[in-house]
């Protein structure tokens, strides 16, 4: 009767699924791909994928996350996007235990612990100031430390970036229905829980627009810097901060050029990989 | 006995006075902004040009109104004279830089002197939310002439940001040539681009693109 149960919860949330399947597969039109990219084989379905989030985000999440950041004074602001912060880092901590990083889920533990009560139920962020560092985790990550390679780039429908590893502990952990958001699906009053969903997504939208600002400040593609950031980004998670003494560097970006042209080395400088330390070996290949 | 010789200004007591005066108000000023020494420790180095913008920018009532046009000029001014364009333009160009004119290179650095400027400015634009610049221990051969200085920028209402600076050693001292904010290298994150555009429009196409931007 259990099992029962829970088949169908799972396959209940499955067929929430199917609308967004089929959504993949029809913007998956054809775009033009000007310089392919290793990591993104699939950049042509991307790139439709990317404008149509991007055009929902345009039309109703972007107007939405404006509006209740003007109308909304700051310390709430604050004061909200903390206590789904301090949620988050629960979740990050249990992910630190998977990936056996005990040091830094013992870390995140008390941080939530102490922000939960001092900071009254996470609502003023006390361990930051009191130098606490937050360590961002998820499955996604937790998958990469377990040894899964990222595959491929893809962007989600309405979720934006992602790989094929990320968009799987995505989907794993909806399946599990484990995530930062469990304390709130747990709420039995359904139109207070979706409340408070509600207001969790437009805090995200909102912590996120000033990078968006600065990404139309900056960028010369939006596509590519954000995929190239979203990629980077990823793998300096799942490398962490843990230091190996022999290669201090571990995560540097070798710079030097990887094709097969002889290297012409007339500028009086060195090049960039006689620089670089010497096991950059390890360092991801540049694109 | 003291006052009557303050109020005579001929008396040695009194020019020692202000002589004491004005070099404690020269000190105060000299606090603001100290000098900085390429030649110094990479970390003392990062550490004096971090907070001398840092200083500059809480100072100026423009830049804490968000003010970005000035922000780029106080990053101009404090910022871009430690940071060696050339490398960063050359290393984001990669493979291509070779096939550039000389002329078409420096074209491109200063097309791209725009970017890099909102970059930095991007980092520092909420100066007001940030309370300090904490230089985190030196990791790697402190001899080496390509180094990582690791820096946590600690804010007044959130966690810390972790910002990484990637110098490299000239006869003139450090300059820095690569920036990493929470994970993400400001180089790598360019060379897709810049391949995408010269692959398009060529190496000029790209100084176009980068201008448009810089308007």
């Amino acid at each position: 009767m259990d099992n029962n149960t829970t088949r169908t919860e799972t396959s209940a949330r499955l067929s929430r699924v199917a609308p967004i399947v089929a959504l993949t597969a029809f913007v998956a039109g054809c775009a033009h791909v000007p310089n392919p990219s290793p990591q993104d084989p699939w950049e042509s379905y991307n790139r439709s994928m990317y404008q149509f989030n991007d055009a929902f985000d345009k039309a109703l999440f972007k107007p939405i996350a404006t509006g209740y950041k003007q109308l909304t004074p700051e310390p709430a602001r604050t004061c909200i996007h903390n206590i789904f912060a301090n949620m988050a880092d629960l979740w990050s901590s249990v992910n630190s235990f998977l990936q056996g990083r005990g040091h830094d889920g013992v870390n995140m533990l008390g941080r939530v612990l102490f922000n939960s009560t001092m900071g009254l139920g996470g609502c003023i962020d006390v361990a930051s100031m009191n130098g606490s560092k937050r360590i961002v985790n998820d499955f996604g990550v937790t998958l990469g430390v377990w040894g899964f390679e990222p595959g491929p780039y893809v962007v989600l429908p309405f979720l934006g970036s992602s790989t094929v590893r990320d968009g799987a502990g995505i989907g794993a952990m909806f399946a599990a229905g484990a995530s930062s958001y469990t304390p709130v699906m747990a709420i039995d009053n359904i139109p207070l829980r979706n409340t408070i969903l509600a207001v969790a997504a437009v805090d995200l939208r909102a912590s996120l627009l000033d990078a968006d600002d600065l990404v139309d400040r900056i960028a010369l593609d939006r596509y590519s810097f954000i995929r190239d950031a979203y990629l980077q980004r990823r793998n300096a998670l799942v490398k962490g901060n843990q230091v190996d003494p022999d290669n201090p560097y571990g995560t540097l970006p070798d710079y030097s050029d990887d094709d097969d042209l002889p290297d012409y080395s007339d500028d009086d400088e060195a090049p960039a990989d006689q620089a670089a330390p010497p096991a950059s070996g390890t360092a991801p290949a540049t694109q | 006995m003291i006052f009557s010789a303050l109020r005579n200004r001929s008396t040695p007591l009194y020019q020692f006075c202000l002589v004491l005066m004005l070099s404690l108000v020269l000190a105060t000023a000299a606090q603001a902004q100290k000098p900085v020494d390429p030649t110094a420790a990479p970390n003392d180095f990062v550490q004096t040009v971090g907070n001398n913008a840092l200083e500059v920018l809480r100072q100026e009532p423009a830049a804490q109104q968000g003010d970005l046009n000035r922000i780029n000029q106080l990053v101009d001014k404090y910022v871009l004279p430690y940071v060696n364009l050339e490398k960063t333009t050359r290393l984001a160009a990669g493979r291509y830089w070779r096939q550039a004119s000389a002329q078409q290179q420096k074209n491109l650095v200063e097309a791209f002197k725009g970017t890099l400027i909102r970059t930095y400015s991007g980092a520092l634009s909420k100066v007001d939310e940030v309370s300090a610049l904490q230089i985190l221990p030196f990791r790697g051969d402190a001899n080496a002439d390509d180094v990582v200085v690791r820096s946590s920028i600690s804010q007044r209402n959130g966690p810390a940001v972790g910002v990484d600076y990637r110098l490299e050693k000239t006869p003139q001292g450090w300059k820095i040539y690569d920036l990493n904010v929470e994970g993400i290298w400001l180089i790598q994150n360019y060379r897709n681009q810049f391949a995408q555009q010269i692959n398009q429009n060529g190496i000029d196409g790209l100084i176009d693109a980068l201008n448009r931007q810089n308007r």
